[in-house]
């Protein structure tokens, strides 16, 4: 296989959590961004949040333009970061359906293998319930597409996948996470702006679709930018504190240091 | 009674459970609301129904284990005040994640509830266990999670924790078409007294003043979280120098060990010429002990594709192993296998790239090991028919010498027998229906949300 594994740093394992976590009636969708080493193990360091054009049920792709726009994206990220980093798998979410990738999915990953052989694909699977015990179950997997002989159906390989702690969470990661509630205006006035454009709809009708968008909008402040506001805010008083206790530490430190000198 | 917790702060746990390298903990914040449902039915005009409606708002992570009980599970009140300071009023639960274990709350985590419930005076705290089980080749995870509420009887004690989101877009609900109507009433009406809601461009008034709100919001989100990264990147290098403070400190009293040696060694020659053998062990163990306090940065996994397995770390290190002392040798020790395993932890490798990968340096305290024995052993039975399903497989399983068996042999078999499983086995990791046990996607089409 041309991949060994995959690194996921745990901020970026963080973003794609939320982005899987903020919608449970359809699929979220995103690409990797990071780095293939020469052991073959995929280091992925960031994810970029897509909006996806094909809403329809299981049409989990990524537009050439889409994947153009990432790549710039990974470049700039490149420059921020100091290393090479380019576009090196896709994600996506499951909610209420099991984790494995379906046989539309597996296709979609070997297009992708098929201008880089070392794309991996991740899918992460929530809002899973389990009535008896009351369990809740949130799952994550990693795979490839490989075709026995040629001509036969693509099938699933499995590609370890490891979190790789990381205490702090990056810069990059943090711009993904917040893009999420623009993505989300953008998607709405887009398809406001085409259904304002139909000129033949009465009065009653226009303010019935302004009320849909003033609706959408007001959902997913509530639902998004809200809770998003609030964790940052929370994360930062953590931050706060842990600065306070790791000064309390560090000066402590100095001290034993000093006593041996 | 009904829970929610947000996405946001839900990741935030998973996010520093996947940092730490052994169980994780922290308190859970937000509040308890009554919520009143008024029903109706054929025989009561109405009937009031109060839920109790527990709200997570956000987690306190504890920075380690043992930070505010002592290994008899005896809580220190004043360490508790101190983690917790004014948000103690705010405490509403707590939480646990554990690797490999069962959903069951452990002898200790009974013993801290029941304090805990006491010192903090909420009779209702509930306790929110996550627990984290992985294929034998780490291709797939599953992170499984169970609100309890153990003060309550003990057939009620389970809540489903719920994750509010976004839901439906309904972008379906824009109208591309009027109802047609040739009245010229109701075309005159309404546009005469629909005109208030457009101004004079013909855009809907509300449309630009909830942009307005969407967007003065936005840049809030902006603006709190360039402050985050800054903080952030504050926290990060202070860690570092924390980190590099404690190796040069170890290093330091390496040295002083050696010289102190060299000392001992050049006074006992003169007068044992053969105690240099038995010197050795025991700087081999010094040595070893302070490798295993140093702290790394956070350990990274090597780059062999998978981490280092257990069973490989045994071979290199197996004369270091067993001359250290106790402590510092358990804190290489696996989690017993709580899963499907009544009570017996088996010291068998872990081939769970997680567990090992990360922080096998201990890099955290070794004080986490004493309470590793204990989980899954509380009280050995399983109230899960899904856990006795798994126990049931475990059995065929213990034979096996493979060392990345033992412990989530059950979803080994799941995953290579994966189209033959009964209904019930194939559960934890699908969704229990028939059609959702094929990997290939069939269940696809079954499924509806």
């Amino acid at each position: 296989m041309a991949v060994s594994a995959v690194h996921l740093e745990s901020d970026a394992f963080l973003v794609c959590m939320n982005h899987a976590l903020s919608t449970e009636k359809e699929e979220v969708m995103g690409l990797c961004i990071g780095e293939v080493e020469v052991t073959r193990i995929v280091h992925i360091y960031s994810v970029i949040i897509l909006r996806r054009s094909d809403k329809r049920k299981d049409r989990v792709e990524i537009s050439p333009e889409q994947l153009s726009a990432a790549s710039t994206e990974a470049e700039r990220l490149a420059d921020i970061t100091g290393r090479p980093m380019r576009v090196v798998g896709w994600y996506h979410s499951h909610p209420h359906i099991t984790v494995w990738p379906s046989h539309v999915d597996v296709r979609t990953q070997a297009m992708y293998q098929m201008l880089d052989q070392c794309f991996v694909g991740l899918i992460f699977s929530c809002f899973i319930e389990d009535k008896n015990t009351k369990t809740g179950r949130v799952l994550y997997t990693c795979f490839q597409s490989v075709q026995a002989q040629k001509g036969s159906e693509y099938e699933r390989v499995e590609i370890p996948i490891h979190v790789v702690p990381r205490e702090a969470i990056g810069k990059v990661c943090l711009e993904s996470a917040v893009e999420l509630p623009r993505i989300l205006c953008q998607e709405e006035q887009d398809t406001y702006r085409k259904i304002h454009s139909l000129a033949h709809l009465d009065p009653v009708t226009k303010i019935h679709n302004g009320s849909v968008f003033t609706k959408n909008l007001c959902s997913q402040m509530s639902a998004v930018s809200g809770p998003l506001l609030q964790w940052l805010e929370d994360r930062q008083e953590q931050n706060k504190q842990s600065i306070v206790e790791l000064q309390r530490e560090k000066e402590r430190l100095l001290q034993e240091l000093a006593a041996l000198e | 009674m009904a829970a929610s917790i947000s996405g946001y702060t839900f990741s935030s746990v998973c996010y520093h459970s996947a940092n730490s390298n052994s169980d994780h903990e922290g308190f859970l914040l937000g509040e308890v609301r009554q919520e009143e449902t008024v029903s109706i039915s054929d025989t009561q005009i109405s009937t009031a129904e109060l839920i109790q409606v527990v709200e997570i708002h956000n987690h306190d992570p504890c920075a380690q284990l043992f930070s505010f009980y002592d290994y008899a599970g005896k809580i220190n009140e004043e360490s508790l005040n101190s983690i917790l300071k004014d948000r103690r009023k705010n405490v509403i639960g707590w939480y646990r994640f554990r690797r490999n274990t069962q959903q069951q709350m452990s002898f200790r985590e009974q013993i801290i509830h029941k304090q805990l419930t006491q010192l903090l005076g909420v009779p209702d705290l509930v306790f929110l266990l996550f627990s984290f089980i992985s294929t034998a080749n780490s291709s797939t995870h599953a992170l499984e999670y169970v609100l309890f509420r153990p003060n309550r009887s003990r057939y009620n004690q389970r809540i489903t924790l719920t994750i509010p989101n976004l839901g439906n877009t309904s972008q379906q609900e824009y109208k591309v078409s009027s109802v047609p109507n040739t009245s010229l009433n109701y075309t005159q009406v309404i546009k005469e007294h629909g005109a208030e809601f457009f101004d004079k461009d013909g855009v809907m008034k509300d449309i630009r003043t909830i942009f307005q709100v969407y967007s003065a919001l936005q840049d809030k989100v902006q603006a709190v979280c360039g402050e985050v990264e800054q903080s952030e990147r504050v926290r990060e290098k202070i860690q570092e120098d924390v980190n590099k403070l404690k190796q040069q400190i170890a290093l330091r009293k390496r040295k002083t060990a050696e010289e102190e040696r060299k000392l001992r060694e050049s006074e006992n020659a003169d007068s044992h010429p053969t105690s240099e053998e038995n010197t050795d062990p025991s700087e081999a163990s010094s040595q070893s002990r302070i490798n295993f306090h140093t702290p790394p940065a956070p350990e990274r996994p090597s780059t062999s594709p998978n981490p280092p397995s257990y069973a490989d770390l045994l071979t290199q290190d197996d004369s270091l192993l067993s001359s250290s002392s106790p402590p510092t040798s358990a804190a290489l020790l696996p989690r017993p296998q709580a899963v499907g395993s009544p009570g017996h932890p088996t010291p068998g490798p872990l081939g769970i790239g997680l567990g090992l990968g990360l922080g096998l340096g201990a890099s955290s305290n070794p004080v986490t090991t004493p309470s590793s024995p204990y989980l899954g052993n509380g009280d050995g039975s399983s109230s899960d028919s899904l856990d006795r399903q798994a126990a049931g497989q475990e059995d065929d399983e213990e034979d096996d010498d493979d060392e990345e068996d033992e412990d989530s042999s059950e979803y080994e078999n799941l995953l290579s027998e994966a189209p033959h499983l009964p209904l019930v086995s194939a559960s934890v990791l699908a969704q229990g229906r028939p059609a959702a046990l094929s990997p290939d996607g069939d269940a696809r089409g079954s499924q509806t949300t």
